[in-house]
């Protein structure tokens, strides 16, 4: 999330210091704030006060509900972000670039205005707002992070979909079967490195092309599990679909934090795995041996073959890795969520994901937050359809793909993928 | 849409199975029981949706049993499928074509005018031709008597509801049940809230999908951090969601829709289940077929209400202790109402 004029940060890509300035970012916080003026100063709502609860009913530490007078609020917010559009203009034109900062601030600003606005008479509870962000994000997360580390190392991996589909067909036949949860865990892992095999072997050993592959396999893993789905787990469902559920673990003393508590510290296990997931790709790909030579073979795998690196050995078993990554992921709609599988349950998230990895630039923190925010403009839509928007249903639904284009197109700019990523390796 | 996925195997499957079993037998209304087949096609949601499809399907197995007839359905996968697989049903020369879903109503039609001699019904959608039989369902009435009960049984005085997408055998249900709790409501003086759905404005909660089962376990969170405690989800699996969100809480109700939820949830959330709406789409099909077996097709809608049996809501089982026998006695009074016609359950979406 910062504007295309940026240079990617991350060690080990070139960095690439561009001077051009770009009026993309202006013009998107200037549309933004007409929209405000419009909506927050002009169409008045029926209530005079909007109410934000910060905490749970559970909570040792009950923070005060925030009353805001809502139009005031609206005003207030909305000179504000005129001021913050028309600083972005005053830098672009002053041949600067406009930081990242500003554009936080403005998101933000923009956002509790538009809460205000919307939920005026009502009462918007925030810290549901934020634990049901997690909730739509876990999957998202573990998908993008096999993505990043498939891509990293040079492989497309289109088959984020399959690997979480055949990741929540595993885990709820496996846990059923076994009645342990944390079996079916590791069954998920496994089948999602069984979708990568093929993966891998087709688009390292044969060298067919690597998205036709993922495409291919996503229809693959929809139809076998749609197939025993109705076959075999419809017949069977009390011995091979009644899995057991992970019970929310609520961690002693840091749940108690106001706001984030409740978030990041009332979850399941899966969610607490998701944490350390997060970090060990992003230490292991930029503070590890292994995540050296793995980029290197993203990034110019006949260097890395020159020092001995051997290339299609550790692209194989790298694609596996991610593999296993979104198939633990894909443990989340059935262990984590509702408990039983259902036919076609991932509904398009592994696409989300690799979205996640391109608007992250294949950083694994990056692409965290992306699918946070997608996970964000999902939650949104629903806080929103139950206090009763002014804004109507159908509009509401397009939000997070619209928040996910906006961000993709307006934010990023130019994304860089790693060198070698999609050709395969043909040693010569 | 990414969520409907093609299984074109198992679509190539079925009209290999269905090419051997093709006998052709000329015209319509044949009476010869043993001459005499019915092929069902349904929309992308397969055969075990749970929902009409599966429903549709009990129906016509029913059907076959009773007055010995052959049936096979053709399953459609995706948008691209409909209109061949009509076709397909159409080419197998049976005498009764039945479509499930308002997707099918466009191929529907167009080959029931292609093929005037042949009968063919429709599930869910009011089509007009004279050779197609609508079979639609009135839920607004029983989403009414559940509107009425969830408001009765509400502690809290806030009920919610949220559907799948803004259609209208969607929307249906939630205009009847915010008008069973406006109801209520006037009866009792009391101020029972709906979340979720305003009818006034036509605007409410949407999961926009069938399958995000999570989707559906953080709306329904949202709606009970909002005080809601009877849950009405009309969104087919993703309603699941709603059932592990209630049944982790520890609080609140779930109604269901389309068949009996204690019957069809998974047990663990039987104890939760207040009741479901039911659409009895099979007796409908079976009297279909009877009817067509005995010369009397004709193309004027069924509409599946409570006094035709059509739509009804299921018992409480687990739940009875919430129910008071007063509350009951107005259920019966309220469902003798709107059968004699005291009552009228009216909505946008409303058939006919």
């Amino acid at each position: 999330m910062s504007t295309e004029t940026t240079a990617p940060a991350t060690a080990g890509s070139a960095p690439e210091k561009t001077v051009i300035t770009s009026w993309k970012a202006p013009i998107a916080l200037g549309v933004f704030a007409l929209l405000a003026v419009v909506l927050f100063v002009f169409t008045p709502r029926p209530a005079d006060t909007s109410t934000f609860r910060l905490s749970t009913p559970s909570d040792v530490i009950q923070l005060p509900e925030i009353v805001l007078p809502t139009h005031a609020t609206g005003i207030v917010m909305t000179v504000l972000l005129v001021a913050l559009s028309a600083y972005s203009a005053w830098l672009v034109w002053q041949k600067r670039r406009v930081p990242l900062w500003l554009i936080v601030v403005f998101a933000v600003l923009f956002l509790i205005a538009f809460l205000a606005w919307a939920g005026a008479g009502a009462s918007i509870p925030i810290y549901g707002l934020l634990i049901g962000t997690v909730s739509l994000s876990v999957p998202l997360i573990f998908g993008a992070l096999g993505g990043v580390i498939s891509e990293r190392v040079g492989v497309v991996n289109i088959a984020i979909e399959g690997q979480l589909l055949a990741g929540a067909f595993a885990s709820a036949v496996i846990a059923s079967i076994t009645g342990n949860p944390y079996v079916g865990l590791i069954g998920a892992a496994v089948a999602g490195v069984l979708v990568s095999f093929v993966l891998a072997a087709f688009a390292i050993k044969y060298f067919v092309d690597q998205i036709i592959v993922g495409v291919v396999l996503n229809v693959l893993v929809i139809g076998l599990t749609s197939f025993l789905f109705s076959q075999v787990l419809t017949e069977n469902t009390e011995l091979l679909n009644r899995p057991p559920r992970f019970e929310q673990i609520a961690i002693p003393i840091l749940s108690e934090i106001p706001v984030i508590g409740p978030m990041l510290f009332r979850q399941s296990i899966i969610v607490y795995a998701m944490y350390v997931a997060v970090f060990l790709v992003w230490f292991g790909l930029f503070h590890t041996r292994w995540g050296l030579r793995l980029r290197a073979v993203g990034e110019h795998p006949q260097a890395a073959d020159t020092v001995g690196i051997k290339v299609t050995t550790l692209r194989f078993w790298n694609v596996s890795l991610a593999g296993a990554i979104a198939g633990f992921g894909g443990a989340y709609f059935t262990l984590g969520s509702v408990g039983a599988f259902n036919k076609e349950m991932t509904a398009g998230m592994g696409f989300i994901a690799l979205a996640a990895v391109i608007f992250g630039r294949w950083d694994p923190i990056r692409a965290t937050l992306a699918a946070l925010l997608f996970g964000f403009a999902s939650n949104i839509q629903n806080v929103l359809g139950i206090i009763g928007s002014p804004v109507p249903s159908e509009f509401m639904l397009m939000v997070p793909y619209v928040v996910t284009i906006f961000a993709v197109a307006g934010l990023v700019g130019v994304s860089r993928p790693p060198a070698a990523n999609g050709t395969p390796y043909i040693k010569s | 849409m990414i969520a409907r996925r093609p299984l074109t195997a198992a679509a190539l499957f079925a009209a290999l199975a269905l090419v051997g079993c093709a006998p052709a037998p000329d015209g319509a209304g044949d009476t010869d029981a043993t001459d005499y087949c019915a092929r069902m096609v349904t929309n992308s949601g397969g055969l075990e949706d749970r929902s009409f499809n599966q429903s549709s399907w009990e129906g016509l197995e029913i059907a076959a049993e009773e007055f010995d007839i052959d049936v096979d359905a053709i399953v459609s996968t995706n948008e691209t499928d409909l209109a061949p697989n009509v076709e397909q049903a159409v080419a197998t020369g049976c005498q009764l074509v039945l479509t499930v879903g308002w997707e099918l109503a466009e191929a529907t039609v167009a080959a029931a005018e292609a093929n005037p001699g042949l009968h063919f019904a429709i599930v869910d959608e009011m089509v007009d031709a004279d050779n197609v039989k609508p079979i639609v369902f009135d839920t607004a009435q029983a989403a009414y008597l559940a509107g009425y009960l969830a408001a009765g049984v509400s502690e809290t005085g806030v009920v919610g509801t949220f559907g799948g997408d803004p259609q209208p055998p969607v929307t249906l249900f939630m205009d009847g049940f915010v008008d069973g709790v406006a109801r209520y409501n006037a009866e009792h003086g009391t101020s029972v809230r709906v979340l979720g759905w305003n009818k006034e404005t036509q605007n409410g909660l949407f999961t926009g999908d069938y399958e995000n089962v999570t989707l559906g376990r953080t709306t329904t969170e949202g709606l009970l951090d909002q005080n809601a405690d009877v849950i009405l989800p009309v969104a087919g699996q993703v309603g699941e969601g709603a059932a592990a969100a209630i049944l982790e809480r520890g609080v609140g109700s779930l109604i269901w829709v389309d068949n009996d939820g204690y019957e069809t949830l998974p047990a663990e959330y039987r104890p939760i289940i207040l009741t479901s709406i039911l659409k009895n789409t099979q007796d409908a099909v079976v009297e279909i077929v009877r009817s067509d077996l005995a010369g009397e097709f004709d193309a004027s809608p069924f509409i599946g209400t409570l006094e035709n049996g059509g739509v009804g809501i299921a018992p409480f089982h687990d739940r009875t202790p919430l129910v008071s026998a007063e509350l009951q006695a107005e259920l019966g009074a309220l469902t003798a109402a709107i059968i004699a016609g005291e009552i009228t359950v009216e909505s946008p979406s409303s058939p006919g």
